[in-house]
């Protein structure tokens, strides 16, 4: 049995997983000028796809794989809606997260009634050879499963690929000045096509990770809010993948203090210490929001004139 | 005469696409969709009591509706409907729970003040974060629902818990405070009369008086509003009382009106719904009371629904909701846009 110290550390950077997931998707989507705040309903329904899929197959792989195309089908819709049609971006997200809540309840009310609650037992942790026998910090940086290791690699690469290459300059381009990219020859509606799709196929891991990596179980909103905390960690890192490292890392702090409190009960009611991420961010946006610009074409759709 | 067809034509569109994948879930799932929607139907309209519970429900989504759609106009997004709205509901139970030796005339209208004014309070922080920092509105007020949320389970499960009751749920408030009743034997209670009232007041204030003029001029942005001499921030904070005002009435409706008590998860989504339901009326107050009644049949419908043999679960409705809105909104962008060209 760890320490609680150890513990709460383990599990912040175990949570900070799918805010990161997340956060990276969508970082690249605002980026190219698309805001989704479908996050928070695409992460429950890759959730319970994520189990569904690899309950009845028996393979993580397929499960997950399952997940972040269910994630990017949704995100297909917002880019659909948003970037070829362009309505109200704010609106569709929302709309998107009643609609894939709604169908990964109604899909998990069905399943139960025809075969039974879906359960997978949780992805097992890797152990890095010697790193993780150092105290403290092998248990929380090297004693965890391959969506962590995943995540934090993935936040390098996306880093690299958005200030290093040409991709990641056009990316950048088409979120703040959409027109000139245009003139220079680029499909501004492409990239921001994929871009939103990208931010569903991000969730998806996210999702994937809470129901096989972490949970075993699904439950309705089993997101709990990192889809919307996700978003606030975008911003606060301003835009920045590197950075939204340690915007994870702390909300997954948050989310795991409350829980560890929880389990060790500690006499405060389990709803107050629920309130722990919430209050945090309500914090974060307070204090940290004031300076952070977005890029220029945020929200807008592009229109040839 | 162009423009008004492209905005009808989107909603008979809108519940085709909706209907047929409301239709082809079913069919996968090897109902019968014909008598599904029979049974909505029947189960929203059926009967009387079915009628009046439709019409129940139509109070607090209206009411969240024109939360939204006041601050909407002038761009303040208020998202946390669904956090007002319980904390509403929260002081609306405690005011009327010490008002029991109060006649109706002073406890009601005391008890609908306190909802208001607490709404307004649960939504001051992404006010003031607005007004004085330039911070978005949205983020705020989502998260604020979350806290809400469980401030309301954490006392209906411990301190205001009803010890006699199974559920996490309050005692009865006091039958002084109760909303008068229009139909005896059903819950139809006159807080639809007053949401009717809210709805027609609004559309006054918008389309008729100088305020909503003005509201509408900060709508197009603060700079906008500054070039013709509009106070920004005045008229934010207007809003912003309207809409957390409203959110909390809301509350106060379900406490005072249907329920007579405060339960755990009373609300599924009202403040969400309202959202919705602004859009799919183009946030105009009439197209918002007849959206939400629309809403509200399918959901009353729902339950009826889930409750039939073999039960069709009610998230399907909410399916339905989601993919109706978002073809409306699809369609009537698509046929303006090309318009335009």
């Amino acid at each position: 049995m760890t320490d609680p110290l150890t513990s709460i550390l383990s599990g912040g950077v175990e949570l900070a997983v799918p805010i990161l997931f997340s956060a990276l998707g969508e970082i690249y989507d605002q980026r190219a000028g698309v805001i989704n705040l479908g996050l928070e309903g695409i992460m429950s329904l890759a959730a319970f796809v994520a189990l569904l899929v690899g309950f009845s197959t028996g393979s993580y792989l397929m499960g997950t794989l399952a997940a972040i195309s269910v994630g990017g089908l949704m995100a297909l819709i917002h880019s659909f809606a948003c970037v070829k049609i362009g309505i109200n971006q704010i609106i569709s997200g929302l709309l998107l997260v009643t609609l894939a809540d709604g169908i990964a309840n109604f899909s998990y009310v069905t399943i139960i009634r025809l075969s039974g609650v879906p359960r997978a037992s949780v992805l097992k942790p890797i152990n890095i050879p010697g790193l993780s026998q150092i105290p403290v910090l092998g248990p929380v940086l090297f004693q965890q499963n391959i969506f962590v290791y995943l995540a934090f690699l993935f936040a390098i690469v996306f880093g690299f690929v958005l200030y290093k290459t040409t991709w990641g300059l056009k990316i950048r381009g088409v979120g703040e000045n959409p027109e000139a990219c245009d003139a220079a020859g680029i499909n501004v509606n492409r990239i921001r096509y994929l871009c939103v799709i990208l931010s569903g196929v991000m969730a998806g891991f996210g999702g994937a990770f809470l129901s096989l990596g972490y949970l075993g179980l699904y439950g309705s909103g089993m997101a709990e809010g990192r889809g919307w905390i996700a978003i606030i960690v975008v911003i606060l890192s301003g835009w920045s993948p590197y950075r939204a490292i340690l915007g994870s890392l702390i909300f997954g702090l948050g989310y795991s203090t409350a829980a560890n409190l929880i389990g060790i009960g500690i006499g405060v009611s389990s709803y107050v210490l629920q309130m722990v991420p919430y209050t945090m961010a309500l914090i974060v946006i307070v204090f940290m929001f004031k300076r952070t610009k977005g890029p220029s074409a945020l929200t807008v759709p592009y229109r040839r004139k | 005469m162009e423009a008004r067809f492209e905005k009808y034509i989107s909603y008979p569109i809108g519940l085709i696409i909706a209907l047929s994948i409301f239709s082809a879930i079913l069919l996968a799932m090897g109902f019968n969709p014909i008598l599904s929607l029979e049974a909505l139907i029947k189960g929203s309209f059926g009967t009387v009591f079915r009628a009046s519970e439709t019409f129940v429900r139509v109070t607090p989504l209206l009411l969240c509706a024109l939360a939204f759609l006041i601050a909407f106009k002038a761009r303040f997004l208020n998202f946390g409907a669904e956090g007002q709205l319980y904390i509403g509901a929260l002081c609306a139970y405690l005011a009327a729970s010490q008002m029991g030796g109060l006649p109706s005339i002073l406890s009601v209208p005391l008890v609908v003040l306190v909802s208001f004014v607490s709404g307004v309070a649960w939504l001051a922080i992404p006010l003031v974060l607005k007004v004085k920092l330039e911070i978005n509105e949205v983020f705020p007020t989502i998260v604020l629902n979350f806290i809400a949320i469980l401030v309301i389970n954490g006392l209906v499960t411990g301190p205001i818990k009803d010890p006699m009751a199974q559920n996490p749920q309050t005692r009865t408030i006091p039958p002084a405070t109760w909303l008068p009743i229009m139909i005896p034997g059903t819950r139809l209670h006159v807080g639809l009369i007053f949401a009717f009232f809210l709805a027609f007041l609004i559309y006054l204030i918008l389309q008729k008086t100088v305020l909503g003029y003005d509201i509408r001029a900060v709508g197009l942005g603060p700079r906008a509003a500054k070039h013709g001499g509009i106070d920004f921030s005045r008229n934010i904070i207007i809003v912003g009382i309207l809409s957390g005002g409203l959110a909390g009435l809301a509350g106060m409706v379900e406490v005072l009106g249907a329920n007579h008590l405060l339960i755990s998860g009373f609300s599924p989504g009202f403040g969400y719904q309202g959202i919705a339901i602004a859009a799919l009326g183009r946030f105009d107050p009439i197209g918002v009371l007849l959206a939400s009644i629309f809403f509200s049949i399918l959901l009353i419908g729902g339950e009826s629904m889930q409750r039939a043999t073999p039960p069709v679960p009610i998230q399907l409705i909410y399916i339905l909701q989601a993919v109706l809105v978002l073809s409306v909104l699809i369609v009537q962008e698509f046929l303006t846009v090309r318009r335009q060209k």
